[in-house]
């Protein structure tokens, strides 16, 4: 079941600033709601864990993610994700592309085009849901990421440090990173609460049907 | 010429009210669920979310350490007792639970077993299984495609091509093609749609360690196949096992494969020496038994300009999902789909079928098919609705054209069937009377001029039932006979077991009321049991509309046989010659002698009490009966459907049924048979749809999406009978329950398209849901 | 070792209790632990109508319920409907009408229509299609359930009795 989602946001931090978050897949994990990573395979590939809870029950999905394409110069990056739940519920897998444009009042906008493709339970009696979740759980990563930002443009310490050895304004050079099982920056992930995000869902597709059923555009 | 009985004895063609219904009103019906025994507990099943993926682990420890949890199979524990995989009923086979790879949505992978219900659903949450995913298909299009997965990699020829099927004459029937003045064709497919009984399947397999018998309660059809099947298969004596088939709660076909739970529920009684249930759940029972349809046909008639069919030329492609459980007689890939000739006299014809694997459910045969009959009246009656409109005829004068007229009969067909008789033209012209077809052709071209889309959609359909003689009829090698044993008590009552096994059909009833009909014994007298193998006689159980033809047929040829015997006594008894007496229903009377009687009721009793010397004590008889052919019922349905322009929704107006089944045994049980078949053929035509998205998602797969017709969607239906006896059939009788599901679909389709004829509309393929034929509207340029 | 809570019901006129888990459905408590089997499931979405009781007067689906929610209050199953020793009107038109053929859906049909006799005791074809819209029939068809409610009604009018 593939879904294509859409988001574009504008920040007032430069486009630097923006891209050396973008580029370093723990921020970005670090703002998947449920997310965090575990291991780097190597400079470009990381292994990693996103926490769905739904009630009571936890499920862990375990995965990889991978940028296919880093480019500092056009400021355009390419990242696949793929995961799969460890008890054998289901898959994810996802590719998102980000675009950056530098905006006339010096602030940045973030262009991100997302392709979800969802196996197992979920695709069936979700099916007429992913969009509006996937858009709940894109929603929530914008938001989040726009906060990682400002805390990291101000005085406030970083939530997370440059990896050691990356120049933050040139380009990762080849040489392999050395291995953090642990970051110990982030935060624990907290698992998505899964109910919450189906009600946001829920409520943002019957906002949007009476939007529609009333004249307005979608 | 039947004997009419009085509505006390009620035999054939009184409407006798059900013996079932006063269990099943109270609420006191004994449906599988409805089963507890000591030390009872449950089992559930681990499920595959992937459609294509190998199985890395499977861990059961945090399951097994639940509390409660008694114990959790898996693929690997089965592969020990050589039972991961087992027979389906068309030479393959299927896995029990999955070892090192799934095929599909929703395939088992393990089975939990705990105390109670909801401790089994905490277990199965807690197996973990490491999956590696494979790439998908679903396309039975792409199936054979070089760059398309091998699916079964435990055949030995690695091709996901099944069979290849064809009959008729191909050359001749090229040559009438190359030689026509008029070819029509259609290309429709029949989607995949479920049979979904409101009961879903499930069993108790009760093993008991004391005497060494398992009892298998079981929702099945067939259930001394079911027998003799689970003995072969699971090495257990078989008159160690006794499937006892309740009341079931419909079946259409559902209820005939074996699954996959009930072989687990077996293995973990016999592990544990105590009862196991399994009942499966709704999303369980359409995301993994046996499907229907999924017929990808295309259909080419040749003809003459005066609307004179010649040819016929059909090819199918079959999508039988992972493994070919149809559940079919074994000489007949495609079923009985080669009855696609239909009503109409073809010189020549071919037919062939492709099957194919897919990473879908398993399944094929079911939802009241006939054994793809419901494909085969489904595509001709589309096909020659088709051809009308090439040749801008009649679609109902084109098919009066066209049937075989009933001096024919027996009727040879090009593709090989005898069909034993038939009337189709009286069927149609009462039809046509009661729908008062010119008239409504008017009120279409009226309708038409103001811009209004009103359809009249006809289907003159043949059936082909009552599987079936031993020289062509077997399933898993079990000749298609049927049974009835008939015991008379001293005091006049009588007991009849049958081989069948009712899902609804009134059997309780309606076979009490042969046995009525032939010895005269009040039909409230006579008690009719099936489904017990135990007691009752061997048979091949009840689906394909074959109950009547054969064990029907079976319990009138035991009758009789006891009233020979009845009468050696009534000769004995009156001091008279056999010769010298005649019979009615209920006694035997010495000839010009009138009060010199003796009933039916006395006789019993004598042979009980006063046995003639010679004879043996007793009344009673057993019959194997093993149809000489199969029968054919017929009929003509008329739909009158209006078409909203704002939304695209189909209203059926109106909805006429002309049935022939021959004899009828109780008039009111057939038009409730009927009542339901055209509201399942409603749900086809218009709302249902198995489909599987490019990752193998199922989507179809729970009754949120999968809809079923309730009272406000489903109209009056209007119904009547024409009677052309089966010649062969002990009293003329050829069934009737699945004709309204095999004839309706295309009645439901031809409507709608002729409903939109004038805007160039040739065919749409079902479900006709209102999205789609709003979408043709607003291609069309008529949308309001 | 899971929680558990007392729950109290009045079910067919019997006070009844049972000491059961907060998750446990209600058609689980009728069926499996009240030993009433009349009441059946046949789906696990709310959508079929087999597990229809009344509850305090109004038909409620038991599949979507719990037990602890119907503490301290009235229910009616299929087995409560016979009066004086006697089918219900509804019953015995079910049986003379031809309404039922495998009965799985018949319990929660009987009930659905019960409820709506109670509202309306004299509809029209078209409120009694509305009324039993709620139940799904796989073997009727539908044509004679209407006609087997109409005879009840028709019955229970002539009689001068109320569902």
């Amino acid at each position: 079941m593939a879904v294509r989602i859409e988001k574009t946001f504008q920040v007032q931090e430069p486009i630097d600033q923006v891209w050396k978050l973008l580029s370093d897949p723990r921020n970005v994990a670090g703002c998947v709601p449920g997310a965090r990573i575990t291991e780097a395979v190597d400079e470009r590939t990381f292994k990693g864990s996103v926490s769905v809870k739904v009630g009571p029950s936890v499920t862990d999905y375990k995965g990889e993610v991978r940028f296919e394409r880093l480019d500092a110069a056009a400021h355009e990056m390419e990242l696949v994700g793929k995961g799969q739940d460890v008890k054998g519920r289901g898959s994810a897998s996802m590719k998102m592309t980000g675009r950056l444009r530098s905006l006339p009042d010096g602030g940045t906008e973030v262009a991100t085009v997302a392709e979800v493709n969802v196996i197992g339970i979920l695709a069936q009696f979700g099916g007429r849901m992913i969009n509006d979740v996937s858009d709940v759980m894109f929603g929530e990563f914008t938001k989040r990421f726009q906060k990682r930002l400002q805390e990291s443009a101000g005085a406030v310490k970083p939530a997370v440090a440059p990896a050691a050895g990356q120049d933050p304004v040139a380009p990762t050079p080849a040489a392999p990173v050395a291995v953090e099982t642990t970051a110990p920056e982030q935060p624990p992930a907290e698992p998505v609460n899964a109910a919450a995000v189906f009600f946001a869902a829920l409520r943002a597709a019957i906002r949007r049907f009476f939007h529609r059923l009333l004249g307005g555009s979608a | 010429m039947i004997a009419k009985t009085s509505p006390e004895i009620g035999g054939l063609g009184h409407s006798v009210k059900r013996k079932e219904d006063l269990r099943l009103i109270q609420g006191k019906g004994n449906f599988v669920d409805d089963v507890r025994l000591a030390g009872m507990v449950y089992g559930q099943v681990v499920r595959s979310p992937f459609a294509h993926a190998r199985i890395r682990s499977v861990n059961v420890e945090n399951a097994l350490a639940l509390p409660g949890v008694l114990a959790v199979i898996t693929g690997k524990d089965l592969e020990k007792a050589g039972l991961a995989w087992m027979p389906t009923l068309f030479h393959d086979r299927q896995m029990v639970l999955a070892v090192d790879k799934v095929l599909f949505q929703s395939q088992e992978v393990a089975f939990v077993v705990a105390e109670d219900r909801y401790t089994a659903a905490d277990a199965a949450e807690l197996v973990e299984v490491e999956y590696e995913e494979l790439p998908v298909l679903v396309d039975p299009h792409r199936a054979l495609d070089p760059d398309s997965p091998i699916l079964r990699e435990d055949r030995e020829e690695k091709t996901n091509h099944i069979f290849h099927w064809e009959v008729g004459d191909r050359e001749a029937t090229d040559r009438t093609f190359q030689q026509a003045e008029v070819r029509a064709q259609v290309n429709a497919i029949f989607q995949r749609c479920h049979p979904a009984p409101l009961e879903t399947c499930g069993c108790v397999a009760d093993y008991n360690t004391g005497t060494g018998r398992l009892t298998l309660w079981l929702t099945s059809q067939a259930p001394h196949a079911h027998r003799t099947l689970f003995a072969i298969v699971g090495g257990i004596p078989e008159n160690n096992i006794r499937v006892i088939s309740p009341d079931i709660g419909g079946g259409f076909g559902n209820k005939v494969p074996i699954y996959p739970g009930y072989v687990c529920a077996v293995v973990a009684s016999l592990k544990l020496g105590r009862p196991v249930k399994w009942i499966e759940t709704r999303s369980e029972n359409l995301q993994s038994t046996g499907f229907a349809r999924d017929y990808h046909m295309t259909a080419e008639i040749a003809a003459g300009r005066d609307g004179r069919v010649k040819a016929l030329r059909v090819k199918t492609l079959a999508d039988h999902g992972a493994f070919n459980a149809a559940a079919q007689p074994s000489k007949f890939p495609a079923g009985l789909f080669s009855v696609c000739t239909g009503s109409y006299d073809f010189q020549k014809a071919f037919c062939e079928v492709d099957g194919v694997y897919t990473n879908k459910a398993p399944g094929g045969i079911a939802y009241r098919c006939s054994f793809r009959v419901t494909e085969a009246a489904y595509l001709i009656e589309r096909a020659m609705d088709v051809l009308a409109q090439e040749l801008k005829a009649d679609p109902a004068e084109l098919r009066l054209k066209n049937f075989i007229p009933p001096d024919r009969f027996p009727y040879q067909s090009p593709l090989g069937w005898s069909y034993d008789s038939g009337n189709y033209a009286a069927a149609m012209n009462r039809a046509l009377e009661m729908a008062g077809y010119q008239e409504l052709r008017k009120e279409q071209a009226a309708k038409r001029a103001k811009g209004e889309l009103m359809g009249i959609g006809i289907s003159s359909f043949t059936e082909i039932v009552g599987a079936g003689p031993a020289h062509t009829f077997d399933i898993a090698g079990i000749k298609m006979f049927d049974s009835c044993e008939i015991r008379v008590h001293p005091t006049g009552k009588a007991i009849a077991r049958f081989g069948t096994k009712s899902q609804g059909q009134g059997h309780e009833t309606a076979f009490g009321q042969i046995v009525a009909q032939e010895l005269g014994i009040p039909v409230a007298d006579i008690t009719v049991e099936e489904g017990d193998t135990d007691t009752a006689p061997y048979g091949l159980g009840t689906y394909a509309s074959r109950s009547t033809p054969t064990a029907g047929a079976a319990g009138a040829m035991a009758a009789r046989k006891i009233r020979d015997k009845a009468k050696k006594i009534a000769a004995f008894l009156l001091e008279a010659s056999e010769e010298d007496l005649e019979w009615e229903p209920g006694r035997f009377s010495v000839k010009g002698v009138p009060g010199k009687s003796k009933t039916i009721q006395e006789i019993a009793f004598a042979a009980y009490t006063n046995i003639p010397p010679g004879l043996e004590a007793g009344l009673e008889a057993v019959h194997y009966y093993d149809p000489p052919n199969l029968t054919f019922p017929f009929g003509t349905y008329i739909c009158v459907v209006d078409i909203d322009k704002g939304t695209g929704e189909t209203k059926v107006r109106r909805f006429i049924a002309v049935d022939d089944c021959g004899n009828i045994i109780n008039p009111m049980i057939v038009d409730g048979q009927i009542h339901g078949g055209l509201t399942e053929g409603l749900g086809i035509a218009f709302m249902q749809l198995i489909s599987y998205d490019e990752s193998g998602n199922v989507q179809g797969g729970n009754f949120m999406d999968y809809l079923v017709p309730t009272a406000m969607e489903t109209p009056h239906w209007e119904t009547d009978k024409t009677c052309t006896p089966s010649p062969h059939h002990p009293f003329g009788a050829k069934g009737v329950g699945e004709s309204p599901n095999v004839g309706s679909p295309a009645a439901f389709v031809n409507a709608v398209v002729d409903a939109l004829a004038h805007l160039g509309v040739k065919h749409i393929d079902m479900p006709l849901t209102p999205w789609k034929v709003w979408q043709i509207l607003k291609q069309k340029g008529v949308v309001d | 070792m899971a929680k558990t809570q007392r729950v109290h019901v009045k079910l067919n006129g019997q006070e009844r209790e049972a000491e059961i888990e907060p998750r446990l459905l209600l058609a689980h408590f009728i069926r499996d632990v009240l030993g009433l089997t009349g009441t059946h499931l046949g789906c696990d979405t709310s959508n079929c109508g087999a597990c229809t009781v009344i509850l305090d007067g109004r038909p409620i689906k038991s599949c979507t319920f719990f037990a602890v929610q119907a503490d301290g209050r009235e229910l009616l199953t299929i087995e409560g409907m016979m009066r004086d020793g006697k089918l219900h009107p509804l019953q015995q038109g079910f049986h003379e009408e031809h309404g039922l053929q495998c009965g799985f859906c018949t319990p929660g049909m009987i009930l659905s229509a019960y409820a709506l006799l109670r509202g309306n005791p004299s509809p029209s074809e078209e409120e009694i299609r509305w009324g039993i819209s709620g139940n799904m029939c796989r073997c009727t068809g539908y044509q004679n359930i209407v006609k087997a409610i109409q005879n009840a009604a028709a019955k229970m009018q002539q009689e001068g009795v109320a569902a």
